[in-house]
């Protein structure tokens, strides 16, 4: 049972090895490394990292879908070229921020979406930077 | 150079949870309610700026809240719970030592610098933890940690101190402790302020200097350890593990009066089965229950009384646990009278790993085990669909008398079906 708290209860995937019913050990017994954990490789700093659902088409350029997983690490600086969570009239907004012509920007990965000038929108904070979407292909399982 | 003791706390944690996973409620004035959504627990600074008073009966104040547009949550313990470990875990890797002292704050060790005060590191400390987690804190940093206590009062109530004040690094902390009254140090409980009051001891500076002999005759060697502690010499010690807890007890209000027996049962049961989940998360067994009810004690006619039943083997199957329970409740139970509350105390707690198997035991050693993985398994769902996702019988399904939470926000860090929604639009 996988546990939503990354760093309490990391979900373990044997990696190799083989239980022999009787007799000889697997030869391999001797190699097994302690397993994959997803967490470790999509999580990096625990406690400042959050999960987020989304909602829409705007990014699917940058290959992100309606309904897709979004982990967020709030630790991270925003830099021109990350995809970051904006606060935008109360509600959490997904954009790439930008610099274009030594502005910074919000630009959607979608050409059906205008980008937004950060110097034009009053109050925007950059809640957190998207660092990895979990995206389930079709239906499965 | 000595080290130094930090006192680091959250402000209006609860308030400031809800606002770090909502955007909607930054910048917003928000209250969070008591269980039952009985009253004011918590303000964002912004509610406090309004005037909203602590501790007010929700019922009273509802029409000045929606007055003022004043965001009202019920309190969600499964939010502040996670935020809480994350913002224990975010403090560790810059102090020595911390002892986690409740839900929102700690008692931290780390070294003094020669030649500097700690100001500037825990201003960086604090923007760390704004930016990282969205919660503002209070750092108030001395050679001890009742001195720690009170300069982190003061870190909060000058505003010009920015939520951190180092009394170590004064050079006479006399003015700090003069305008500290008697009441608000830690550890001074109201039987001592009083005794303190009566004497003509009105503030911590005076506390501070009386004479110890006086104190030692009163509070004892507690006493002597607090006037230490205010002349800046460490004598209470940080607690990294808490001590494995030797009982553990699970009691509410309801929110309307139960006077049926089934509603009783049911009630009992349910805290039976919160109880038995804590001890899981222990890694305890138990071996006495207690169960107890009463009805209000400003009503008239007060009826109260406890049961008890000794298990004959130290367990934490909350079937095991619910069967010994409830049969406790018809000895509990009166007609006619109108309960309040109810709960179950769980003692004689012991480590998992102790149990001692004896020949009259119920269940052979396979049986326990293929129990033990059901029990994982049930808090196992419960912990990732929800708590109730997997409910027993006992409980009854949307019972009348349970806590009210009409306002309770979303367990936005702690359940996939609850994330906050990322727009891309």
């Amino acid at each position: 049972m996988g546990s939503l708290r990354p760093e309490r209860q990391p979900l373990r995937l044997p990696l190799a090895g083989a239980s022999v019913a009787a007799g000889f050990p697997s030869p391999a017994d001797d190699y097994i490394e302690v397993g994959l954990d997803l967490n470790e490789l999509l999580i990096r700093h625990p406690s400042s990292t959050f999960f987020l659902r989304v909602s829409g088409d705007s990014m699917l350029d940058a290959g992100i879908q309606h309904g897709d997983l979004l982990v967020v690490d709030r630790s991270l600086e925003a830099r021109p070229g990350l995809i970051v969570v904006a606060v935008l009239d109360g509600a959490f907004t997904l954009k790439r921020l930008v610099r274009h012509r030594g502005r910074l920007r919000l630009e959607a990965a979608n050409s059906a979406y205008p980008p937004l000038e950060l110097h034009q929108c009053g109050d925007v904070q950059i809640w957190g930077v998207a660092i990895h979407v979990i995206h389930p292909l079709g239906r499965h399982g | 150079m000595a080290d130094a003791i930090a006192l680091i706390d959250a402000n209006n944690f609860y308030a400031s949870c809800e606002q770090a996973l909502d955007p909607a409620l930054l910048g917003r004035p928000v209250v969070v309610l008591s269980n039952n959504d009985g009253c004011v627990v918590s303000r964002s600074s912004e509610a406090r700026q309004l005037g909203i008073a602590m501790g007010k009966p929700y019922f009273q104040i509802a029409s000045q809240l929606a007055r003022h547009g004043v965001v009202v949550r019920s309190s969600n313990y499964a939010l502040y719970g996670d935020m809480s470990q994350r913002l224990m875990s975010s403090l560790e890797p810059y102090v020595t030592e911390l002892e986690v002292y409740s839900i929102d704050e700690a008692f931290a060790r780390l070294p003094r610098p020669r030649h500097s005060d700690l100001n500037r590191w825990a201003s960086a400390l604090r923007s760390r933890v704004r930016h990282n987690l969205g919660l503002p804190i209070a750092i108030g940093l001395a050679p001890s940690k009742v001195l720690a206590k009170l300069a982190n009062h003061v870190a909060k109530a000058d505003s010009h101190h920015a939520g951190v004040f180092d009394l170590g690094a004064t050079a006479d902390p006399t003015p700090w402790l003069e305008q500290t009254p008697v009441e608000e140090v830690w550890g001074v409980g109201r039987q001592l302020s009083r005794w303190c009051r009566l004497r003509g001891i009105a503030n911590a500076r005076q506390l501070r200097d009386m004479a110890s002999g006086e104190l030692r005759a009163k509070a004892g060697v507690v006493g002597v350890r607090l006037q230490l502690e205010l002349q800046g010499l460490s004598c209470l010690p940080l607690e990294e593990a808490p001590a494995a807890k030797r009982e553990t007890c699970v009691s509410r209000s309801f929110s309307q009066p139960i006077s049926t027996e089934t509603e009783l049962r049911q009630a009992v049961a349910s805290y039976v089965v919160r109880a038995a989940e804590k001890l899981r998360r222990q890694g305890q067994r138990t071996g006495r229950i207690t169960v107890f009810a009463r009805t209000s004690p400003f009503a008239p006619g007060f009826y109260s009384q406890a049961a008890s039943t000794v298990l004959p083997l130290a367990s934490n199957d909350t079937a095991v646990l619910l069967q010994a329970a409830l049969r406790l409740v018809p000895g509990l139970f009166r007609p006619h009278k109108r309960f309040a509350k109810a709960g179950v105390l769980l003692q004689e707690l012991q480590p998992e790993q102790q149990l001692q198997h004896h020949l009259l035991a119920p269940l052979t050693l396979e049986h326990q085990a293929r129990r033990e993985a059901l029990m994982q398994r049930i808090d196992g769902l419960n912990r990732r669909y929800g708590r109730g996702c997997v409910q027993w019988g006992a409980c009854g399904l949307e019972p009348a008398w349970a806590m009210r939470r009409e306002r309770l926000s979303r367990a936005a860090t702690t359940r996939f079906s609850d994330l906050p929604t990322a727009w891309a639009r």
